[in-house]
């Protein structure tokens, strides 16, 4: 079987879960505090993890066409139809930029014009952190849609060629791809920055861009797994062996040594700097996400890192199929330990709510119960993922999933007419 | 090494040939002493038989053995032997012990592997193995046989597969 269909029962599951996930939007959106921080924060979370997701599958398969490796040809379809989710992104991502220039959320501290009109260390960020740059990120998103398009149709040209004419893919598709990769190298860190980076205005960190994009080109191999897994299940990429699964095992397993080695270093260099301005970054976190803040390390290294260290492990169906699940989950973890604390702080100092005063009102319950009431409202749905942010996950990840199946089913499964297929048929590693 | 032992091979000249030749050997259920190769052949080692190096296991532990080893000594420095305070941290500080310990786990793990794999194969320096044939390691491609230990019914039998299996040359050495 080399073309793939979208049964109608996936397609039925698929709807059902992002129905979920709007409906955890809203309950979201009603009960959330004055500023919607809770329904902001969980749709940017979201947006931002799957469309990081979308940029790393169509970054990763340039990087492998021009280092003419063959491995992956067999399965090249699934990262090309990953990549096409960018333009749904950026329709999520409009909404984020609807909210900041109306003002409807305050997810970013340097968008408040009274507060930067006060704040030295923000007035001198503007020149980058302001709604026109934030616009801007998102025609780079745009670019990188141009580029997942363009790969795309050169790789479905290919379909037509002879069988030894490589012609389209020596002049066309190796030449997109070397333009694709210093372009979208250098323009995913303004987005990470702007999107991530910057809900702690006043923090920055060098190597955060890394640190974000590992944490995306983990769960990206994640994803390629469970799908190729899933559609082997269904009779589908029959010539997937457990040879792919090994290599892709291989990625998973290294890169999430890499994602720590990033973690790590930035930790150590702010943890032995000791400047103020930097520590309260990992202050915060491990004041108030203690168990989120060590879990993250736990999954998202020693996991895989143990588990993913032997031969067999990366070439066995079931323990592929549960240690991305969890790492899935992990990287969404590590998101939420991003996003949210700037958010609840920015919300905080909004509202009014000093910690000192929370803690005040706790104290005095009697006087101040409604005070005490309102600041534990805007903590909940930030210290820890609830339902509900689960339920946006699944909601998101079924938008995803079901953009993904959808293209997949556009165009054959296995290009035949790839110069490198025959390398990839007979792919063996042990 | 051990002792002297009359080796009886053929040489061919093409890995694929080599291949089907293992195959048939193994049809006809001849024990074949060893295969020598220029580069590694791919899917040589199930025909033979192989199984997996448990080198990486021996790598694993000598990993485990150098990070204890930079990690308790470090800890054992700064907070018994001779505790110095360093910028205000305190004499127990586990972020900055992690480089030198990954460090000592990366250099334990690859020279106790670069060890067991001499000891094992018994090589070294100044250790001479002996060789079939020099073109082994250039072009040729090698089945070799124990005549030594072998019945002389088996030795025709031996003489017979390689002659067929289109082995270019057919000699006996004593290693």
């Amino acid at each position: 079987m080399n073309q793939y269909k979208l049964p109608a029962g996936e397609r039925l599951f698929l709807m059902i879960c992002m129905i979920i996930g709007v409906a955890c939007l809203g309950i979201t959106y009603f009960t959330d505090d004055a500023l919607h921080s809770r329904f902001w924060s969980n749709f940017l979370h979201n947006s931002v993890f799957f469309t990081g997701i979308a940029f790393l599958a169509i970054f990763f398969l340039c990087a492998n066409i021009i280092a003419f490796s063959g491995w992956y040809t067999v399965f090249k379809r699934v990262w090309e139809a990953y990549a096409q989710f960018l333009i749904v992104g950026i329709g999520l991502m409009v909404v984020v930029l609807a909210g900041l220039w109306l003002h409807a959320h305050h997810l970013y501290h340097w968008a408040d014009a009274t507060a930067v009109a006060e704040d030295a260390i923000l007035q001198h960020k503007s020149a980058l952190l302001n709604p026109v740059i934030y616009l801007v990120t998102l025609l780079i998103v745009g670019l990188w849609y141009f580029f997942a398009r363009k790969i795309r149709n050169i790789s479905l040209e290919e379909e037509n060629v002879d069988k030894f004419d490589f012609q389209v893919h020596k002049k066309k598709l190796r030449i997109w791809a070397a333009v694709f990769l210093p372009i979208g190298g250098f323009t995913s860190p303004i987005v990470i920055w702007l999107w991530v980076m910057s809900v702690d205005a006043h923090w920055y960190s060098t190597l955060f861009a890394w640190y974000c994009t590992i944490s995306w080109f983990v769960t990206m191999l994640c994803f390629t797994i469970l799908a190729l897994l899933y559609l082997k299940g269904k009779g589908y990429f029959e010539q997937v062996t457990a040879d792919h699964f090994h290599d892709l095992g291989k990625y998973v397993f290294g890169f999430s040594i890499f994602w720590t080695y990033l973690w790590f270093s930035q930790y150590m260099l702010i943890w032995y700097g000791n400047i103020g301005e930097e520590t309260i970054y990992f202050k915060q976190r491990l004041a108030e996400y203690p168990v989120l803040f060590y879990a993250n390390l736990a999954i998202n290294f020693l996991l895989p890192f143990f588990v993913l260290m032997r031969n067999d492990t990366k070439r066995k169906e079931g323990t592929l199929t549960l240690i991305t699940v969890i790492l899935i989950l992990g990287h969404w973890l590590d998101y939420f330990l991003m996003l949210k604390p700037g958010i609840l702080h920015t919300a905080h100092e909004v509202l009014g709510i000093s910690h000192e005063a929370a803690a005040h009102a706790a104290d005095h319950a009697h006087e101040a119960g409604a005070h005490a009431e309102h600041a534990a409202h805007a903590v909940a749905g930030f210290s820890m993922p609830g339902l509900l942010e689960l339920g946006t996950f699944i909601g998101f990840a079924a938008l995803f999933v079901y953009c993904f199946l959808n293209q997949l089913q556009k165009a054959p499964l296995v290009s035949y007419r790839d110069p490198y297929i025959d390398e990839s048929l007979h792919h063996h590693v042990v | 090494m051990s002792a002297h032992r009359e080796i009886l091979f053929g040489l061919y000249d093409d890995e694929t040939d080599l291949l089907s030749a293992v195959k048939e050997a193994n049809a006809r259920h001849l024990h074949i002493d060893n295969v020598y190769s220029p580069f590694p052949v791919h899917g040589l080692d199930p025909l033979l038989g192989l199984q997996e190096s448990r080198l990486h296991q021996a790598g694993f532990v000598y990993g485990a053995i150098g990070m204890l080893t930079a990690f308790l000594f470090m800890t054992w420095v700064f907070t018994r032997d001779w505790p110095i305070i360093f910028g205000g941290k305190p004499y127990w500080s586990v972020p900055a012990f992690i480089p030198i310990t990954f460090e000592l786990t990366v250099l334990f793990a690859s020279i106790g592997m670069v060890v067991t794999y001499y000891a094992v194969n018994g090589q070294g320096p100044g250790v001479t193995n002996a060789v079939l044939d020099d073109r082994i390691t250039d072009d040729k491609f090698c089945i070799s046989f124990d005549a030594g230990h072998a019945s002389e019914e088996e030795v025709s039998k031996f003489q017979q597969f390689l002659t067929e299996s289109g082995a270019k040359e057919i000699r006996t050495k004593t290693i």
